[in-house]
């Protein structure tokens, strides 16, 4: 019965295929938009600018606080009350990306607070301008010690990226639900979804612990 | 070179430079001591603007330190070498000497890492260019620090305390490098309490208590004849244990 159920399961592998590469296509281009912004939001946040800091980390904070599936809702659904029409992939990847930089901003500022004031003394001190302190001596510092939590963030955005299959875009998850239509056993269907999700975060996971371990020792 | 003239500083209630007046001359070397929580690091590191002060007026080579916009370039020619060394940790030695020379002063990388080698030969690091500075002892580490302010070419060097986190045996190799630059004409004020240094090439000594100058003399009358009591007290602490 199993091998009956398998052979039919995998005889939807393309739509198998075409789900996974939309998690990947998906996650990826939210992941290269998220760390741009985010990148911006944790200079801001680390930043001289109090009030603007202020501002951000409230809306920060409530993308922090509110459940995923809101904020994939609220672009899919409320942002065109608004006046701003998104397909549903748009949808997707500007919610992905929004909450991927809110909680890289996070992660960032805190690398740049960690970096010694010394430091930044010592690039004043050399008459480096605010761009070439943060570019030369502060941001170059702050990378090797987020690194491993920013590669942990990015298994985060995969795995929500599933989210996504609410508002019908054909994801990894997605594509389970359609199976298991035809093929009535979830629990094989999902177990090789969940399968196709770990192959792709495994590695990511197993990366962020040999980063984490080289900079420990980093500047040792 | 410097001139300060009634410089005053706070922070919150604390008055941590007292209407301090002073001149240092091109080619002076004048040495700052006093107990800690005094001001002298304070002072001196309002040369280069790392801290700014709420009244009088400062002058650096001729730039009032009141004009933010010049304060850049101002700061291309003063060295300043910290008591933590504070060098870049993801650089080596060399690259750690050329990155402002390079990125500030628009040399060309080759000039720029001439300059470093000879620099490093000079403080006696020329095996050490391509080390990370974890790979180096605090004293090499300092040197290093050294030729990173030296390589700007800088008309005033500024020492905050460059010794003191070293390990004794370390302390020498760090203040001989600073006795030649003394000897090569540099300007510089050094705050330490390091007197033997003080004796060698100070022109000038410095005593600083409470945020305020309370003596200046030439070395020789500043340890033999010193003409405040909290002198007195002061180097009969340092001086003998």
């Amino acid at each position: 019965m199993i091998w009956f159920y398998l052979e039919r399961i995998f005889g939807y592998w393309p739509v198998l295929l075409k789900g996974m590469g939309m998690t990947i296509g998906l996650s990826l281009l939210s992941l290269v938009i998220g760390v741009v912004i985010g990148f911006g939001f944790g200079i801001i946040r680390a930043g001289g600018n109090r009030w603007l800091s202020r501002v951000l980390g409230l809306y920060i904070d409530f993308f922090r606080a509110t459940p995923f599936l809101v904020q994939v809702f609220i672009a899919y659904f409320i942002l065109p009350v608004l006046g701003i029409e998104l397909s549903a992939f748009a949808a997707g990847v500007v919610a992905l990306s929004n909450m991927a930089a809110c909680f890289i901003g996070e992660i960032v500022a805190a690398g740049l607070k960690a970096v010694p004031t010394g430091q930044r003394e010592a690039a004043i001190a050399s008459g480096m301008t605010r761009a070439q302190q943060m570019h030369l001596v502060v941001m170059p510092q702050a990378v090797r010690i987020i690194t491993p939590s920013l590669v942990g963030q990015f298994v985060l955005l995969i795995k929500d990226s599933s989210v996504v299959s609410a508002i019908g875009l054909l994801d990894l998850t997605r594509s389970g639900w359609l199976i298991v239509q035809s093929v009535p056993n979830g629990l094989l269907v999902f177990g090789i979804v969940g399968i196709g999700y770990f192959l792709i975060c495994y590695p990511l996971i197993h990366l962020s612990r040999r980063l984490e371990r080289r900079s420990q020792t980093a500047f040792l | 070179m410097i001139e300060f003239s009634g410089v005053n500083k706070w922070f919150g209630p604390l008055h941590v430079l007292q209407d301090i007046s002073l001149n240092v001359a091109k080619a002076e070397v004048v040495v700052v001591c006093g107990p800690s929580g005094s001001g002298k690091s304070t002072l001196i590191r309002c040369i280069n603007g790392l801290e700014p002060f709420q009244s009088g007026s400062l002058l650096v080579d001729g730039t009032d330190l009141a004009n933010r916009k010049a304060l850049l370039r101002l700061r291309t020619e003063v060295g300043f070498v910290f008591q933590s060394f504070n060098l870049y940790p993801h650089k080596t030695a060399l690259q750690n000497v050329t990155l402002a020379p390079i990125h500030v002063r628009r040399l060309g990388r080759a000039q720029a890492e001439e300059r470093g080698r000879a620099l490093l030969e000079k403080v006696g690091l020329a095996d050490k260019m391509d080390s990370y500075p974890h790979q180096l002892s605090g004293g090499q580490q300092q040197r290093v620090a050294i030729a990173r302010s030296l390589c700007m070419q800088p008309k005033i060097m500024l020492f905050d305390e460059p010794t003191s986190a070293l390990d004794p045996e370390m302390i020498n190799e760090v203040l001989d490098v600073m006795v030649g630059l003394a000897r090569e004409g540099m300007t510089m004020m050094v705050v330490t309490h390091e007197m033997g240094f003080a004796r060698k090439v100070a022109d000038r000594v410095i005593f600083m208590d409470r945020g305020a100058i309370v003596e200046m003399a030439p070395p020789e009358t500043f340890f033999t004849a010193p003409a405040h009591d909290r002198t007195r007290d002061f180097l009969g602490k340092i001086l003998h244990h």
